[in-house]
């Protein structure tokens, strides 16, 4: 029931939101309406990095507990983060086109370190269908999970350390955060459309753990189910052999 | 007026998309929430008696 509450504050959040950064606040001065796609390119990307922040801590946490239900935890924020990060580069190359003139440059290291964070993490996905042994998928994912999370501090600092097209971090500092550059209804709708996506993140967590557990129960039933089968199969072949002779005997 | 097909197009695809992934997630939950059942029920029925 909780669940469901949240997920109807979440959508009404979205569309408040929406409205709101859509047909409320005025173009920007320099950018035009093509400002707008930040509204949602800017919390795609914070969730992008929130998800597998999440997964790589759940991968610690599986490392030290191993409780899988940390490992449930890990493979829903990595399948909800590869969505957001996808969402975050569409929404990027619609805005780039218009105000960079390019939908796309590899030479810019914030886009190509968040291509690579993408390909990371959907290989993460990939990675764990290379067993069904769900203790060993775990430990091995939450190792690469791990691994993959190193790139997001390189993603977010890229446009600080190297040179690029991408402008500044938005949410670079505690200072630019409390000071924005931009004004009070610009940050506004931007600060909204960010706690609406979190929201809708939070329920789209918990929906998809909730999966991630139930398909665990079903795939160890399977598993168990295999086991049993292949000992029976293996008890099996000795029987016809010890009725074969009294079946020969018979007149 | 020119940015609009872009703002379209970028809405479009990230609110289209997260609320695809959405009705997908619902459906996959609720297949596996009825195999699941299936298992359970499965489970409770008496044991089958085998063969003599």
């Amino acid at each position: 029931m909780k669940t469901r509450i949240l997920g109807a504050v979440a959508l009404l959040a979205v569309i408040a939101a929406a409205v709101n950064a859509l047909l409320i606040v005025p173009a920007d001065l320099n950018q035009g309406d093509a400002q707008r796609i930040m509204y949602v390119h800017v919390p795609s990307a914070w969730l992008g990095y929130l998800s597998f922040g999440v997964t790589a801590l759940a991968g610690i946490g599986y490392l030290w507990r191993r409780d899988l239900r940390l490992d449930a935890v890990a493979v829903s924020a990595a399948e909800i983060g590869v969505m957001f990060t996808a969402f975050a580069i569409w929404g990027g190359m619609m805005w780039g086109k218009p105000v960079w003139g390019v939908y796309w440059q590899w030479e810019d290291p914030r886009l190509t370190t968040t291509a690579l964070l993408l390909a990371l993490y959907v290989g993460y996905l990939l990675f764990r269908r290379l067993t069904d042994d769900p203790a060993r998928r775990a430990a091995r994912a939450a190792v690469v999970g791990i691994i993959a999370a190193i790139d997001i501090p390189i993603v977010h600092f890229s446009v600080e350390w190297w040179r690029g097209l991408h402008q500044r971090a938005t949410f670079g500092s505690p200072d630019k955060l409390l000071n924005p550059a931009a004004p009070a209804q610009f940050v506004i709708a931007l600060v909204a459309m960010v706690v609406a996506f979190t929201l809708a993140w939070a329920w789209l967590m918990i929906r998809r753990y909730q999966l991630a557990r139930i398909e665990w129960q079903i795939e160890e039933h399977g598993r168990l189910g295999r086991i049993s089968a292949a000992r029976r199969a293996a008890v099996a072949p000795q029987a016809p052999a010890a009725q074969a002779p009294a079946e020969e005997a018979a007149p | 007026m020119t940015d609009w097909p872009f703002v379209l197009a970028g809405w479009g695809v990230i609110l289209g998309g997260a609320g695809a992934y959405t009705l997908l997630l619902l459906r996959r939950l609720r297949n596996a929430r009825q195999a699941s059942l299936a298992i359970r029920r499965a489970a409770d029925e008496p044991a089958p008696r085998e063969r003599e």
